[in-house]
Order: structure tokens, then C-alpha cells, then sequence
């Protein structure tokens, strides 16, 4: 504002107010928005019209150029040389020829052009000049035609820009002259400091109740610091996180899992098979034999089994996981009957077409706990503390079908945010078909939830596709704690 | 999952109960309450459960829960007198073929729906589509014993089930249920089954004939299920059995005679060991044996000396540990109460994740955000807009949509696509993401976590992608990055770089090349970096 005080009389245009008030032209206009929005400042927007210079020469007059260029005649091969285009020769020889300025001519060498008035071009150039010179305002009429002519063809092209200028209103200079008062320090700056000259000076005030500038903060990813969350309850309660890979063999997948090789999730309407790979190295020997020989009669385990043969073929294909289970089985292989408890919380992958409820990409959390003496109430008590950490109140479970566990459960929660009952995941107890063959003779107990659904109530959302949308706007906007 | 429509005014005269009570228990039994509306309930089951695939087996597990009737209902068969000879020209293309009668029926329009509708549904889940079993339902009268099953003449024509007129054939082969179902590849022949008078019945799996089709009219019903193989096709005939004389019908024996012969339906239960122990163990109650018998037969078992007597409908209790879960049901799971063991040792976070999450943490103190795409991509995205060669892409078996039928080996082309979506929101945008890439090595998927990095801003360019590398590998892992011009399909040349960290390759760096950005759609230029991190972290161990 103080910058607009030096032109108290008139006013100032925008460049000349960011040059003289050294701020940045956003900031200048965001301030002058605000000065305007209080009645401090008059904004007024003025058009105006300017002739840029000839962008190229008229053909007609190129062409003339040519022909007078050379004492002898022209040829029309070597006028044409002159020109991009046939069209655009034959257009400048028909204006050029209909003004009078040249004639064509047979010769030795085929027809010629000629000039024929060598004077013609002079009004066309003056013209040309005026443009140039920026004084078209004093052509007369004929030449204010031919402007208007090289106009339309393009050859002249008019700029209209629109500046804004600002003034000081009344009220302006009386806020200004009353902030000027005593004549404060703009700044404190680093000479000022060194040379003690700020004893006895005041800062001048500012309007301490404007908005800042936008700015930006980095963040993590919302999902990330979900995953975090979980991954803090999981290792509070002493299990161990696990990791590893996406692409396994269908034989840890889904034969591991007791789920028979015809069972329709297998199918590829449900699953990602990897095209053209399979595991070449799983031959039906060690647990392989032990996992399909409970398939197809129970081998051991005290079961009927599918009643099925067992193909290792099947079992070969490679698939990006449908469930993370993969992973605590594959660990369950390695330790047998070793107490413990694991989990992953990682990416899952499954065949589908998105919607607001379905994603072909999301996250489960699984675990398992090993142990001797474990059993479905352990599993239930686990659930409802595990949750109760993610800001479940309450924990109730339904009986359901998974082909590896038995009983099998369907976990739901009681959700604050939604005053109701969701559905989180299942949960069970490893069959003997499943343990068994891995060497296994004690209660395993697992659950395999996805994350997903918690996050939308989190968050307040209705469509799973928002947490992979990286929509900056959400991902910069979203209050880490928004409260309820 | 299937769905059975319960009619609450026929299905709470059937149970015996009121409305009320029958709803709040339908979830005790497994089942998932899909619709509630005044008149019906639509309700999901379990694939591992086909017989609750009616109203008739949801109403008779229902007695056994709410204590109406318990036990194993007693099913019967006595002979029926009729005959099925097997030709020995199925035994190569769908060998078993298992059939019941069953008399004395009275069916109105809603018995006939339930059990066409459980008809259906085993052909799908049970019987995969008719592969394993395919079941035909006949109107005994209209059939003249006793049956041939063998395989069909190039010249058979009859009226199909739901055709105007006689058919060849081949038009049954060719119409839209033959080219769904028939799969006697080889041309090996069709199976068939007809009476003694000729007239067909079925041609398995593809579609029965009209001429015995049921109705609420019909009295008698002759179940046919073939397959090829006898566990199916003789848990499909239980199942529909069962439910027939849970209908109200006498089930009939049917004798089958050839290579295979024996009398279908057995309707003798199985017998299970009940393992008090292993039980208890599981459910983690100390249950006694009275508990656990009254429990069983709840669940609508038998129980005799020390064994479960399994009806052959229950084709899920493959195990003594199925015994639990119908003991827990039987018992009711609202009765359990939770039990949280503490945990007596200390858990633990993965250290290479943890690794991944601390990069995180840098880049978002770098002032960029964290962006999570899909590791499944496109090829246009992936290769045809970089101009380069996709010829090393691994890909997906029938995607549902093609924009996620490759798996991505960069992060780039990914964030790229983020910032197009995003061109209406403030500039300079700077963005990361940490993820899993994919490429196809020696032992086949090799699969690494990558950290990519997008800057982008009318000013962007190499030195400030250069500046924020240099800090994330400073801040992570205390390296220097070296960094060596090369070309790199998604840069620009000269301004193109290998990049090492602590002297080994790690990634790459530069300016994204314009013609990527114009395929992208991106109207400000880009400078990128990307690293591999699984790598990193190995040369730290």
C-alpha cells in the first residue's frame, strides 16, 4: 500500500506496483484483492488496441521485388522460386497483374514477368511504414482500406491487452497516512541488528490478521500410516512381522490351504496367473506329496479328502496372492510346532473390475499364533483386543465356511464412526488337513482382515477407489486428526 | 455365494416358530441374511453347505438350533424296482450315473421353485458347472422302466426342456446350453439316457427333455445325476434326496446295472469318532459328553456309542475337527467367552520394511508427498509411451479390465499418470511413491521395492531432482551419489543419468523426455529419480 502513497494524484499500473512494492505478482494480487474487498483501493481495467508490425511481406509485393530486381526479364520458373507454394505464386501474380504493377510476357526462355509500373507498390509501403512506426492514425482514407485489407488477410495483426491500474481511495490514504505514523522500521534486517541502529525505532505494524500463503507440507502416504498403526498393535501384542514376496506358486496359495484344485476361487476369473511362468522347481515329493496326499484321501491327517486326483501341474502356476495367508502358512512350514505369532499386513491381489467397494489391489493383515492349549476362545479374546486398539469398540463373531479353517469365523466390528455393525475379515483355526502335512500338530489360529474398510471409516469415505486416486487435493488437504 | 428366498409365512410354519425368532437365528447357522423384506428373507450359504440350497434344509438345520426336532432325521430308501443299464460306451466320457424315485409328493408352485432353484445351484457349485454332476428331474409317470444310459445316435431328435419342437442333435449340440455344457471333446459321443419305450430323458450335462419335465402336478419324481466321478455324483443324489423327502416324498432305490453296478441312493449316515478331546481343545470349553451329544444333534447329527452319524447330505464333515464347529453351533457361539492369552515374548517389526517406511519419512521431509498406485498397469502407460520395447513385460492370464494386465518394473510411468489426473491442482507438485516392481530374471519374477520420485514445475529440471536425491541418500543410509550421464528410456539424452549409491548402481536420474510428457498429457516439464531400494538395503548388510 505504501507503494500506491507516491501516486496519491493518479495512479499506478500492476507491473510498475510489483516492481515498486517488491513483492511477488501473486502476492501483489491477492494483497490488492484484499485492499479492494475493504474500499482501500480502486482497481480500474483499461484495453487497449496496438498494431504489431507486419509478420511477413505481402506476396503481391514480393513478388514485384523480384521482378524488379533484376534488369532482365523474369522468367516465371525463376519468380516462382520466390514462393513456398503454387497457390500462394498464382495468388500474388493475380493481385500483382490486377493492380497494374506487372504484366507477363512471352520471351526466349518461356513466358516473363515485367514490371509495369514501377511506382504501383508506393501507397502499399507507406502503409507498411505507418504500421512499423506506430502512426497509422494519420492515413488517409484509401490507406486506412488497405490497412484494414492487410488486416484480414493476416499480414497485419492487431493486440488488444488489458491492464489494470490502481489508485488510492480516500479512505486508502487516510489508513496509510495513519500507519505511517512515527515512521516505523519496514523490516528488521541483519545491518540494522549489527549496527544497533533499531534503539529507539519502532517496527512498523502490519495487518497481523491476514491469511498466510498457501504452503504445502510433504506427507506420507494416509495408507501407509494406517499400515503403521496396525503394525504397532500387531507388535505390541508380541507377534512378528513378516515379509516376502507377491508371486508364489499355486501350490502355497491354494493347495497349502486345503483348497481343492477345482474349487472356483481358483479359477482365473478370480485370480492374476502370471502368463507363461510356472515353478518349475515344485516336484511332488517331501511336503508337496504330504499336501497332495491329504487332497486326494487324507493321507494322515484323519480326513476323507477331496476324493480327487492331485495334479502338480496345477499346483505350478504362478499368481500374484489372493490373500497374505501365503505368507503365514509358508512361515508355519519352516517352524512346525516353534510357539509363535506372526503377521504381514501387505498388498493382496484379486481378479476384479473396480468399484466404490471392489479394487483388484488392497491390503490384508494376517496373522496366526502357534501354540499348545490354543483354541477359538483365544482367538475370539486376540480379535477384540487387536481391535479394540484400531478404535473398535466391540468385537462379535459369526460362524462361516473357509475350506483351511474349522470353526471358521466372520469378524464384525461395531464402528463410532458409522453406529453400527461392519464386517472385517475372517478368522479360524487351521484344519489338521492344512497343519499336518507342514509337520504341524498344534492349534494354529488365523485371521486374515483387510485394512481398507477401516481406513474408509477413518477417513469418512464411501469409495474404496479415493485411497488410490492420489488426488493431491485430499492427499495435501486430509486433517491427520480431524475429530468426529 | 448362492442365495435361498424363504417365504416367511410357508418358512415359519415349516420351522414351527415366529418370525422373530427365526430371523435373529438364521445367522447361528452360517447363513448371511442378504434382503430382509415383509414377506421374505433372501439368505447367502456357504458353497461347503449345498444342502442348505432350500428352504427344506434351512428349515430342518433351523428345528435342530432352536431345539424343535434334533437328531438325524431318518431317510430311507426302499427298492423302487427300477433299473438303469449302463452302456459300456460311457465308461470313457461320463461314467457314474446314480438315481433315486421318490413318491407320494404333493408339490405347490414354491416346492417346485426351491427345488429347481437347489437344482441349479449344485450344478454350479457342487457339480462345477455341470462337469462333476449334472442332474435331471423327471415326472415319474411319465417314464416307462427301465432306463438305458448310453450315448446318443447322430440321427436323435426330441423335444429339449423348454423348446417349442424336436430338435436334431446337432442343433442341441450348437444351441447356447450345448455350447456352454457339452464336452465331449474328442468326439468320442453324447451321453444319454432314455426309457424303454425310447423316449430321452437327458442328454448329460447339456439339457433335459421336455417330455418327463415336473410341475406342481407331478406326484413322483425320478432324480438322475451322472458325472464323471461316483464321490459327486452320489453327494449331489443325497443332497436331492433328502430334500425330496424333506418335501414329503418316499424315496425309491434305483438299481444300476453294468461295469459299476450298485443301488443308488445311499442314504446310509457316515459314521465320525467323536473326539471328545480334540474338541475341547479346539473350542476351548470343557464340554461334557451330554453337552457334546445334545450339540450334535442339534446340528441335526446322530449320535450312537462314540461316533457322529453323518447324513450323506452333509458332504462338509470331512474330519473329527468338523465335529467342532457343529458342536459349537449346536452349543450356540454366543456362549463362548473370549480369552486373550498375553503374549510372553516381545514382538517385532520387519527391518527391511521398517527400511522402506524410514524412506518414506525422508522423502516427506523433503516436502513431497507420498503417492500409492497400482502395481498392475497398462502397456500404453507402461512401454508405448517411452517408445520402448515391451517385449520383457510380464503379464496377467484374462484380466478383467486391460488398464491392469501388467506388472509394472518402474515406478515412473505410474506417478506419471498421478500427475496428469492431477493438472488442475498447484504447481510445483512433488511427488514420490515407495513400491513393489517386477521383472522376469533367471528365476523367473524377480520382484524389488523402488523409490520413485517426480518433480514437476515450470522450473523443474535435473540439479533439483539431483539435490533432493543427494539429501534422501545422505539422510537414509549416510551414502554419496555418484552419478554418470546414460541413456534411459524414460529421460531425455544429456540429461540422462546412471546414479550409484556408496559406488554401486542404484537407479537412474534426470529429466523426463518431452516426448513422454506430451503422451501423458503433461504441459510442464519433469525431472525424475529412481532407485532401487531392495539393493540399497543389501549393501548395507
Amino acid at each position: 500500500m505504501a507503494a500506491l502513497s507516491g501516486s496519491e494524484e493518479g495512479s499506478l499500473g500492476f507491473d510498475e506496483l510489483v516492481r515498486a512494492s517488491k513483492v511477488e505478482p501473486d502476492q501483489a494480487r491477492r494483497g490488492l484483492t484484499w485492499l479492494s474487498s475493504k474500499g482501500l483501493v480502486r482497481t480500474t481495467e483499461t484495453t487497449t488496441a496496438r498494431l504489431e508490425p507486419a509478420s511477413r511481406i505481402p506476396p503481391e509485393l514480393a513478388l514485384f521485388e523480384r521482378a524488379a530486381s533484376s534488369p532482365d526479364p523474369q522468367t516465371m520458373r525463376q519468380a516462382r522460386q520466390a514462393f513456398s507454394s503454387d497457390a500462394e505464386f498464382s495468388a500474388a501474380l493475380g493481385r500483382a497483374r490486377s493492380l497494374g504493377w506487372v504484366t507477363v510476357a512471352s520471351s526466349a526462355e518461356g513466358p516473363a514477368l515485367r514490371v509495369s509500373d514501377s511506382e504501383g507498390p508506393a501507397d502499399l509501403k507507406g502503409v507498411l511504414d505507418a504500421v512499423s512506426a506506430g502512426t497509422t492514425g494519420s492515413l488517409d482514407g484509401a490507406g486506412r482500406e488497405m490497412l484494414e485489407d492487410l488486416k484480414r488477410r493476416g499480414i497485419v495483426n492487431e493486440v488488444r491487452t488489458t491492464s489494470s491500474s490502481v489508485a488510492l481511495t480516500g479512505s486508502g490514504r487516510a489508513a496509510l497516512s495513519a500507519s505511517q505514523e512515527g515512521n516505523g522500521l519496514d523490516r528488521m534486517t541483519p545491518e540494522i541488528l549489527a549496527s544497533g541502529a533499531w534503539k529507539g525505532q519502532k517496527l512498523r505494524p502490519i495487518d497481523v490478521a491476514s491469511k498466510g500463503a498457501t504452503f504445502y507440507p510433504g506427507r506420507r502416504h494416509p495408507v501407509r500410516d494406517f499400515i503403521r498403526e496396525v503394525k504397532e498393535a500387531y507388535v505390541s501384542m508380541g507377534f512378528t512381522e513378516l515379509d516376502g514376496g507377491s508371486v508364489h506358486p499355486a501350490f502355497w496359495n491354494f493347495d497349502a490351504l486345503f483348497i481343492p484344485q477345482d474349487h472356483p476361487g481358483r479359477e482365473m476369473q478370480d485370480t492374476f496367473y502370471i502368463e507363461g511362468m510356472t515353478e518349475r522347481t515344485l516336484v511332488r515329493k517331501g511336503v508337496v506329496d504330504r499336501v497332495a496326499s491329504t487332497h486326494e484321501g487324507g493321507w494322515l491327517t484323519g480326513s476323507r479328502g477331496w476324493g480327487r486326483p492331485w495334479r502338480v501341474e496345477e499346483a505350478r502356476r504362478l499368481l500374484l496372492r489372493p490373500h497374505n495367508t501365503v505368507l503365514t502358512v509358508r512361515s508355519l512350514s519352516e517352524s512346525g510346532n516353534e510357539e509363535k505369532r506372526v503377521f504381514a499386513v501387505s498388498k493382496v491381489y484379486r481378479n476384479e473390475n473396480l468399484d466404490y467397494k471392489h479394487l483388484h489391489e488392497f491390503h490384508q493383515m494376517d496373522g496366526i499364533m502357534v501354540g499348545k492349549g490354543l483354541n477359538v476362545r483365544h482367538l475370539m479374546g486376540f480379535l477384540s483386543e487387536f481391535y479394540k486398539k484400531l478404535g473398535m469398540r466391540d468385537v462379535k463373531l459369526w460362524p462361516t465356511y473357509f475350506p483351511y479353517t474349522e470353526p471358521s469365523m466372520q469378524v464384525m466390528g461395531y464402528s463410532d464412526a458409522v453406529k453400527d455393525w461392519v464386517e472385517l475379515g475372517g478368522a479360524g483355526v487351521f484344519r489338521p488337513e492344512v497343519t499336518r502335512p507342514l509337520g504341524v500338530t498344534v492349534p494354529v489360529l488365523a485371521w486374515g482382515p483387510g485394512i481398507e474398510r477401516l481406513m474408509l471409516l477413518k477417513y469418512g469415505l464411501d469409495d474404496l477407489r479415493e485411497l488410490y486416486g492420489n488426488d493431491l487435493t485430499w492427499l495435501r488437504g486430509r486433517a491427520e486428526h480431524a475429530g468426529r | 455365494m448362492p442365495v435361498v428366498k424363504l417365504e416367511l409365512g410357508r418358512f415359519a410354519a415349516m420351522v414351527g416358530s415366529d418370525r422373530k425368532t427365526i430371523v435373529e437365528a438364521l445367522p447361528f447357522v452360517g447363513l448371511d441374511i442378504e434382503e430382509t423384506a415383509r414377506a421374505y428373507v433372501r439368505v447367502e450359504y456357504s458353497p461347503n453347505r449345498p444342502d442348505l440350497g432350500s428352504d427344506f434344509g434351512i428349515a430342518a438345520a433351523l428345528k435342530g438350533v432352536l431345539g424343535k426336532e434334533t437328531g438325524l432325521a431318518k431317510v430311507g430308501a426302499r427298492p423302487s424296482g427300477i433299473k438303469v443299464f449302463v452302456d459300456r460306451s460311457v465308461s470313457r466320457l461320463r461314467p457314474f450315473i446314480a438315481c433315486a424315485t421318490a413318491s407320494g409328493l404333493e408339490l405347490d408352485d414354491e416346492d417346485v421353485r426351491q427345488i429347481i432353484s437347489l437344482q441349479e445351484d449344485l450344478h454350479n457349485g457342487l457339480g462345477r458347472r455341470r462337469r462333476l454332476a449334472a442332474i435331471g428331474l423327471h415326472d415319474l409317470r411319465a417314464v416307462v422302466p427301465d432306463l438305458r444310459y448310453g450315448t446318443a445316435a447322430g440321427s436323435l431328435r426330441f423335444t429339449p426342456l423348454g423348446g417349442a419342437r424336436e430338435a436334431s442333435l446337432k442343433e442341441i449340440l450348437g444351441s447356447k446350453e450345448g455350447r456352454a455344457y457339452f464336452q465331449g471333446a474328442g468326439g468320442r459321443g453324447v451321453p444319454l439316457v432314455t426309457d424303454s419305450a425310447g423316449t430321452v430323458l437327458s442328454v448329460p450335462p447339456i439339457i433335459n427333455g421336455a417330455a418327463t419335465a415336473i410341475s406342481s402336478k407331478t406326484r413322483a419324481v425320478l432324480v438322475e445325476v451322472t458325472g464323471p466321478e461316483e464321490r459327486a455324483v452320489d453327494e449331489v443324489l443325497a443332497i436331492m434326496s433328502t430334500t425330496l423327502a424333506m418335501a414329503g416324498g418316499k424315496i425309491g432305490s434305483v438299481e444300476i446295472v453294468g461295469a459299476k453296478g450298485r443301488t443308488t441312493p445311499d442314504l446310509t449316515p457316515l459314521k465320525v469318532p467323536i473326539d471328545l478331546a480334540l474338541i475341547r481343545q479346539v473350542l476351548g470349553v470343557g464340554l461334557s459328553e451330554r453337552e457334546v451329544s445334545d450339540s450334535l444333534r442339534r446340528s441335526r447329527l446322530g449320535v450312537e456309542g462314540g461316533s457322529a452319524l453323518v447324513p450323506r447330505h452333509r458332504i462338509d464333515i470331512l474330519h473329527p475337527v468338523d465335529l467342532a464347529e457343529e458342536v459349537a453351533l449346536g452349543y450356540g457361539f454366543q456362549r463362548f467367552t473370549p480369552v486373550y492369552p498375553p503374549s510372553e515374548s516381545p514382538g517385532a517389526f520387519n527391518e527391511f520394511q521398517g527400511f522402506l517406511d524410514d524412506a518414506s519419512t525422508v522423502m516427506a521431509g523433503e516436502g513431497m508427498i507420498e503417492m500409492m498406485t497400482y502395481e498392475l498397469t497398462d502397456e500404453k502407460s507402461l512401454y508405448s509411451s517411452f517408445s520402448r520395447p515391451s517385449r520383457n513385460r510380464i503379464s496377467v492370464q484374462n484380466p478383467k479390465s486391460a488398464e491392469h494386465s501388467v506388472l509394472r518394473d518402474s515406478l515412473i510411468p505410474s506417478l506419471l499418470s498421478a500427475l496428469t489426473s492431477n493438472a488442475h491442482n498447484d504447481y510445483p507438485q512433488r511427488v514420490y511413491e515407495v513400491g513393489r516392481v517386477y521383472r522376469r530374471g533367471a528365476a523367473g519374477v524377480e520382484e524389488s521395492w523402488n523409490l520413485g520420485c517426480l518433480v514437476a514445475h515450470s522450473q523443474a529440471g535435473y540439479s533439483e531432482a539431483r539435490m533432493f536425491l543427494d539429501a534422501l541418500c545422505r539422510t537414509l543410509v549416510g551414502k554419496e551419489v555418484s552419478a554418470e550421464e546414460a541413456p534411459h528410456w524414460a529421460l531425455a539424452p544429456g540429461r540422462s543419468a546412471s546414479v550409484g549409491v556408496g559406488g554401486q548402481k542404484a537407479g537412474y536420474l534426470g529429466e523426463v523426455k518431452a516426448e513422454a510428457l506430451a503422451a501423458f498429457g503433461l504441459g510442464v516439464p519433469v525431472a525424475a529419480f529412481e532407485l532401487d531400494l531392495s539393493s540399497i538395503y543389501k549393501q548395507l548388510k
